[in-house]
Parts: structure tokens; sequence; C-alpha cells
């Protein structure tokens, strides 16, 4: 057994990219393991197309190495490296059909047209594209089918490691949630690497075995969607999973935590060492409304001062003192607050997390 | 495109452009030095350096009439072609009416025809009218070329200008005039300057209907081209220095002032 | 009867007024007058008896006549062959610069636009004497040459070739300029893309950028050669009397011939030629999308 057959699939080694005095990409170490579906989050402008553009081969690294089963790629350009883009914008040749498209590496290879359309066809079959499409003109076709050419595209090629720059922000809702679906399922029918970047945790947390967050050019956090949801490591991570519960407190006596707010004092899971000022975070989900205080850990009194339909859930805002919280309930649980009433609630300790800045 | 080989690419693309672009001033740089003789002919070394003959061009009242005529003509040119190209790129680049798309067509013909066999035949026409031959004709003459290019300078303009910017001034309870004054025209200007500088050099510069329609009257390249077939001096080459420089300060002045006013803009925004 | 005018009279002045067609309206007057008169009346001359100077005779086919039979085909010919030489000089010569322009220089090419518009504005006959200043003997190259190495050489003027030296200086901004707007809607993702498949440069290229930068290439192309079917300066400057292009032809007709309808037909017979490319391949393209309307 030699050292490269224990190397990781893919291994980023203090990657870094400035342009100028910016730098995009900050000393990024990572290790994607072969068959994936790893997904770099992060909100715009925390470098992760520039990190990706990297990988594909399109940028070089200004320092750091990028290794693929253990061989330093980072000089080997784009067309000789074995990986395949998906560009946010598909970047499909407009002046070709999806035939012509798809069949656009095996062409370049030299393989005969014959055979490029077998393995067209196919494709275009595993795809779910109709038959017929194969010599259609690729300006004419709906959003959904031309995601799904710049797929089959990158197919034909049989890339090692597949990268996607956010092909699904551009598409409504409906549509996005179909695509995702099948994206896992090709992944799964495919076995291949996947790298996916996309702003949206929750288009994230559906398809990928782990994920990365990415922010101003760190990873700030890497783990399963479970992990990364569970166990936030800072505010910002938690804060990048959508609408939070975040009470700034500091060590206080008996293992709780005080916060500036009335009836401050909080019950906290257990404090990580050295702990001395943080955040309590709270979905609000695990936050609930209280008869009496007794029923919680944890409880506040405070006033409904806003309600929202989302569909299965119903969501308040809570005013206590000049904080605002985030209470979620089930539309079939039972609730008799309305607007402006005074409320009591709570959580419980085990359901928050505390996190550092 | 990391590749190593494509490193080369952008610097020998810089190099051969930098080859076009001398090939491109070379003549002006020999019209330069043919200008700095003292000798009345041109014989390349100069033995004898000097700017006599830029002062005897200058000094010449014959070269300072025809800089008042070609002045005279291409000021007016300017005036008339902005007017007329103006209203023509609104409708080249606005409003789908029917037409349109055979219009634009045809208000680029004259563009491309042969500008020497267009100053032919308005010497025809205007001698089939009875009119005599003059710079006032040419003016006529210029603009049948002149205006056209206008007109596509400022449709670029017109293209990229909001139609709902003046929509919305409308509804604020502007008169179509003051729509016009306090909106269109400023945020066309720079298209207008640009056509205005065009119209100029484009008039200033011009030689095919010139030399066919300004009669007894001669403007500056006629007077080059006369001197160039027959009775050379290195008055010639000054009065084409002094073409070249002069377009280009008008141009880099023009172009710098458009980016001053719109740094300005963006600035006080 | 004249109801039924008067109403005609009204929808028309009414359909004129529209926004559109009102604007367009100055400039269509200037074009009627200016162009599409002057134009009528060659048409006209074209058909009077030779060595005539008035428009109002009977019409006769002699002029078209004499230009078949005799020698005329050559200068048309002689202009068509050198406008298709310096169109294809021109396309080979431009492309580099045009994917600078469009790709490689950034901040700088504005500055190089510039450079490359300015000589527009200076009259041909100018640039023109500038490269006879150049190439003439005892001019700057030949001078040169002779003073600094003794080599004694014939001058390049007066030559076909030179002509053609000419005109490619003269119309090389116009076969740039479309050119630099065809590379400039190549997306750069697309050409990403090409390489990302494992396409090689010169792939790419003859794949994608060729393919999509045509429609630029193609009216530089058209631009230039009907610009250059028109030359007549570079002939008479750099080329003395080697060669008479059919423009040249035009203008002794009108001038030492004394011959108006003969100068008339062949000016109508070189318009045809023109005309009917351009129209041609002009109405393959939607100038709104080229020129980017919104």
């Amino acid at each position: 057994m030699t050292a490269s057959d224990h190397a990781p699939f893919l291994e980023l080694k203090a990657v870094t990219k400035q342009f100028g005095g910016l730098t995009a990409v900050d000393s990024i170490d990572l290790e994607v393991g072969e068959g994936e579906f790893f997904t770099i989050v992060g909100p715009s402008g925390s470098g992760k197309t520039t990190l990706l553009r990297m990988l594909a081969g399109m940028e070089t690294p200004s320092s750091g190495d990028i290794l693929l089963k253990g061989q330093r790629i980072n000089d080997l350009p784009a067309n000789q490296r074995p990986t395949c883009m998906v560009f946010q914008s598909l970047a499909l040749f407009p002046h070709r059909t999806v035939g012509q498209n798809i069949e656009f590496s095996l062409k370049i290879r030299g393989v005969a047209p014959a055979e490029r359309r077998v393995r067209a066809l196919q494709l275009m079959r595993q795809l779910r594209l109709p038959e017929d499409y194969y010599g259609k003109s690729v300006t004419k076709c709906s959003g959904g089918e031309r995601q799904r050419v710049a797929l089959a595209r990158a197919l034909a090629y049989d890339p090692q490691i597949l990268f996607f720059d956010e092909p699904l922000s551009a598409i409504d809702y409906k549509l996005r949630k179909t695509l995702e679906k099948e994206l896992k399922d090709i992944h799964r029918e495919t076995g291949k690497t996947f790298m996916y970047i996309t702003h949206s945790l929750e288009e994230a947390m559906v398809m990928s075995d782990r994920i990365g967050v990415m922010r101003a050019g760190r990873l700030v956090q890497v783990g399963t969607p479970d992990q990364i949801y569970t166990t936030p490591k800072d505010k910002f991570v938690s804060e990048f999973m959508g609408e939070v519960n975040v009470i700034d407190v500091r060590l206080g006596t008996n293992g709780r935590v005080v916060s500036d707010m009335p009836g401050g004092s909080f019950a906290a899971p257990s404090l990580p060492a050295g702990f001395e000022r943080g955040h309590l975070v709270i979905r609000p989900e695990f936050m609930r409304f209280l008869r009496r205080a007794e029923e919680a850990e944890n409880s506040l009194v405070g006033r409904i001062y806003n309600e929202y339909a989302l569909g299965s859930r119903i969501q308040y805002q809570v005013r206590v003192g000049t904080h605002v919280f985030v209470v979620e309930r089930l539309r079939q649980q039972s609730f008799a607050g309305q607007l402006d009433a005074e409320v009591l609630i709570g959580w419980d300790a085990r359901d928050s997390i505390l996190v550092r800045d | 495109m990391a590749a190593r080989t494509q490193r080369w690419m952008p610097w020998l693309i810089g190099v051969w452009t930098a080859a076009i672009t001398l090939f491109i001033y070379l003549p002006s740089i020999c019209g330069l030095l043919a200008s700095l003789t003292q000798s009345r002919y041109f014989n390349f070394p100069i033995t004898k350096w000097g700017l006599v003959w830029w002062g005897k061009t200058f000094a010449s009242l014959e070269v300072r009439a025809l800089l008042e005529t070609s002045i005279t003509i291409a000021l007016i040119v300017t005036a008339i072609a902005v007017v007329i190209a103006f209203f023509g790129a609104i409708a080249f680049a606005r409003f789908d009416w029917k037409g349109r798309s055979a219009f634009q067509k045809l208000v680029l013909l004259p563009i491309f025809f042969p500008q020497s066999v267009l100053g032919l035949a308005l010497l025809l026409w205007f001698n089939a009218l009875g009119i005599e031959t003059s710079w006032k004709t040419a003016i006529f003459a210029h603009l049948v070329w002149v205006v056209p290019v206008v007109t596509l300078v400022i449709s670029i303009q017109v293209y990229s200008f909001d139609p709902a910017l003046e929509e919305a001034a409308f509804d604020l309870g502007a008169t179509r005039w003051q729509v016009l004054r306090e909106v269109t025209l400023p945020v066309l200007w720079p298209g207008l300057f640009s056509g205005a500088l065009f119209a100029f050099l484009l008039s200033w510069g011009n030689f095919p209907l010139s030399l066919f329609t300004t009669g007894a009257d001669t403007t500056v390249p006629e007077y080059m081209y006369a001197k160039m077939v027959a009775g050379y001096t290195p008055g010639v080459p000054v009065l084409g220095t002094v073409s070249t420089v002069g377009a280009a300060i008008l141009l880099l002045g023009g172009y710098g002032l458009i980016l001053l006013v719109r740094r300005g803009r963006t600035g006080a925004a | 009867m004249a109801m039924a005018a008067e109403r005609v009279g009204r929808s028309l002045a009414g359909w004129l007024w529209r926004p559109g067609q009102r604007h367009a309206i100055p400039i269509l007057l200037l074009l009627l007058i200016g162009f599409a008169a002057p134009l009528l009346s060659i048409l006209g001359f074209s058909f009077a008896p030779p060595r005539t100077f008035s428009l109002w005779q009977l019409p006769t086919l002699e002029n078209y006549r004499t230009i078949v039979a005799e020698t005329f085909y050559q200068s048309f010919l002689w202009s068509l062959g050198m406008a298709v030489v310096t169109v294809v000089i021109l396309v080979l010569i431009c492309y580099p610069v045009a994917y600078g322009l469009a790709r490689t220089f950034g901040r700088w090419a504005n500055l190089v636009t510039l450079l490359m518009v300015l000589p527009l504005f200076v009259s041909e006959n100018v640039r023109l004497y500038g490269w006879v200043l150049f190439f003439i003997k005892g001019g700057v190259l030949l001078g040169s040459l002779k003073s600094l190495l003794g080599i004694d050489v014939e001058s390049v003027l007066f030559t076909p070739g030179i002509i053609i030296f000419g005109m490619v200086y003269v119309y090389l901004p116009f076969m740039l300029f479309p050119m630099t707007l065809g590379v400039s809607m190549v997306p750069r993702e697309v050409t990403e893309a090409a390489s990302d498949l494992g396409a090689s440069r010169l792939q790419v290229f003859r794949e994608v950028e060729l393919p999509l930068a045509m429609p630029g290439i193609v009216i530089g192309c058209l631009l230039t050669f009907v610009l250059a079917i028109g030359a007549i300066a570079e002939a008479k400057v750099l080329g003395g009397q080697t060669v008479i292009p059919v423009t040249h032809d035009i203008e002794i007709a009108f001038t030492y011939a004394q011959n108006w309808p003969l100068g008339a037909a062949l000016a109508v017979l070189m318009t045809l030629l023109v005309g009917g490319l351009v129209l041609a391949v002009l109405r393959r393209f939607d100038l709104d999308r080229i020129l980017g309307r919104r």
C-alpha cells in the first residue's frame, strides 16, 4: 500500500487566491471523498465561485496546492483536467443543437458520429429529455430543459468531478425543487463526485452529503447537513440557516448564562470549556407558547406583534422588551393567541445551542 | 485558460496591435517630418530643418481664406446635422413603427455610397436645377453624407435611453418642451456631442464631395490635393499635420470632456 | 370623389404625424432631395445621348452599349478584384486586434479604440500623401536606405500592390470595429465551457469563437467591401495611372472626356452592383440587436 492509496480523492491545502490587494480565497484546507456530494454554501462575495473556478482550472491559485488523487493539479489547464463545470449561465453553445451540445466533448476527442449519437441519446434518456430534442436548437428550450442539456453535456465528458456554479439560482421555486431531486438522483446513479455551490442552505441540505460554509474567503465550518444544522460553530453559521433567535449572553452562576434581558438568567446546555461570552441560539421551532412558566426550563414574557402564515407553519414575532423572538408552530397545533396579546414563551435548555462569536 | 501556452497570447496580441498602430500613424509622422524642412522640395533625410514653412503657411492670405471657408462650412454643417440627426436618431432607435426597419437601411445607404460618385451626382443635380455651385452647395452636399453618420452615432445613445424617464417626467406634470429640455437632451447629450464632433471633423476633412460641389470656392483638402498633384510645397504637410493634430485634440478633448461630466454626474448622484 | 381623397389625405397625414414617422421626416426630406434625386438624375443622364449635357432628351441605350463593347469592364474587374483582396487581407490583420479590444486590453481598450478612430477624421488624401512621402524616391524610406545603407531601390509607388496597401490602410477601421463588436458578443463562459469540455485553443476558436463572432465579421467584410469598391483616392494618389478603377473612370468621363451620360451609365451600373449587395446582406441582419436595443 503506497501513500497515495490513503490520499483523499480531492485535497486542498492552504489554497489562496488574491486579486491585487483583495484576498478572495483565504488559505482553504479541505478534503473531499470520492463519490461525495459536497456543497459549499456562503453569501455573495464569500469566494465560493473563485474557489470552484480554481478547482475547475479556470483560475490559478496564488498559493497552496490542489491535489487530485495525490497529484498536484494546480497548473493543469481546464481542458486537460478530468473535471467538468456546469456554469451558472449554463454556457450552452447557442449556435448548436441539443445533440451537438451534448456530444461536444466526444467530437473533440474524435469519437465517430454514430457512436456519439448513441451516447447522447443515452444521456438524454437518463436526464429525461425527449428523444426528438436531439436536433432542436438550444435557444428554443425552456429553462429546465437547458439545465438538463448542460448536465448531459458535462456527463458526456465522463469527468471525475462535476462542478456546479449555482445552476438553480435563477429558476422558479417549483422547478428548482424538481431539479434538486433529479440532481440527487443523477448523483446516485452515476456515483461521481459532485461539488456544488449555492447561497441557499436549504438547497444544500436537500442534496449534500457534506456542507462547507464559507465566509469572506474562509471555510468556517464543514460537516454533514445535520451537524451544521444542530451544532453551528458560530453566530454567522447559525444565522445562515435562516431565522433563529440569538441572545447575547455571558457566563453566569451554576452553569447558567446571563443576558441583559428582563428575566435574563437562562438554563443553558453544556457550557464549552472557558466560555465567557457568546450567544444562545434557539430555533423558532423549539420556541413554544406556554400557559405557565413551569412548562419549560426557560421562559419570557412578551407581546405578539406580527403573525405570518407560511403554509404548514405559522410564525409569530414576539416582542420581549427591545428584543424580537421568532416562534413557530404547526398549523394544526391549537393556539389561542392574538396580535398584541401578552404571552409566555419558552424553551428547554437542551434545545438551545451556545456559540461563540 | 490557465495553460502555460496561453500566457504569451495577450502579449503577442499587444505587440501586433502596437505594430498596427505604428502602421496607422507612420504617414502622419512622415507628414510632420516633411513639414519641418527649409527647402521647397522633399528629400529625406532632411538637411535643413526649420519651421519656415509653418510660418509661411499661416501668414498666407490664400491659406487663411481656405481655412475660413473650410471652418465655416464645417460649423454650419455641424449645426444643421445635429438637429436633423437628433430627430432621425429617435426615429431610428425608438417607437416600433412600421417601416422602421426599411428606414434604418435607407438612412445607412448614403454612408456606403462612393463619395466621388455622390459628389458628381450632386453636381449633375445642381446643374439640372440651374443652381450655381459654391460653398453653400457644398454644405448641402456634406449634409447628405454627414447626417446619416451622425444619426447612427446618436442612435447608439438613444438605444440605451429608457423611454420611461420621459414618461415619468410627463407624469410629474412637465410639458413636452420641458421634458425635452430637462430629461431628453441632458441624458442624450454625450451622443449629441459625439455626433457634433463627428459632423465637424467629417465635414472639415471631406474631399470628394467638396471637390465637385464647391465651385469657385476652395476648401483646405481641395487645395492640398491640387498642390499634391502639381506645385508641391511643404505647406501641404503643414496643413496635413495641422488637420491631424487638430482632429486629435478635438477628439481627445471631447472624449475627455464626456468622461469628466460622466464622472461628475455619478459622483453627485 | 373629393371627399374620399380628403379622407385619404387626412389619414395619411395622421399616419405621418405618429411619433416614429414624424421624427423621420427631416432626414427623409434631406435624403430625398440630396440623395435620391441626384441619383435619379444620374439614372436619367445615363439614358441621354453621349456627350450631351441636358437631362431633358429622348432616352437611348447608347452609353450602356459603349460600356459593354469597350474595355470598361476592365475597370469594374479591377475595382472588384482589389476590393476582394483588401477585404481578405483586412480580415487576417484585424482579427487579432479585434480580439484584443474585446477581450484582452481591459482598460486600455478605450485608448486603443480612440487611436484607431482618429485617422478617420483626417482627410484621406492627407493620410495617403504621407505614404507618398514615405515611399517616394528620396522620401523617408528610400532616402534613409540610400543615405544610411547606400541601397538604391526603385520606389514601390505606382504599382497595383501599393494601391491595395493604401486601401488596406484606409479601410482598416471599418473592418476592425464591426469585428470587435462581433467578438465581444461571444459570451466568455461559453468559451470557458468549451475549454472545460476538453477543446484545445484552436478547437475553441474553430468551434465556438469564430461561429459566434461571425455576424460582426460578416458586417465588417461587407462594409469594407462596399467602401473599397468606391475607392478612388488610393489609385490616384498612390498608384498614378497604373490602375484605373471604375470610380476613376466615372470621374474621367465627367471631367476630361466631357461625356456626362457615359459617366452616369457607369455610375448606375456600379450603384446597382453595390446596392444590390448591401441590401441582400443587410436584409439578414437585425440592426437593433447588433446596436444594442434593450
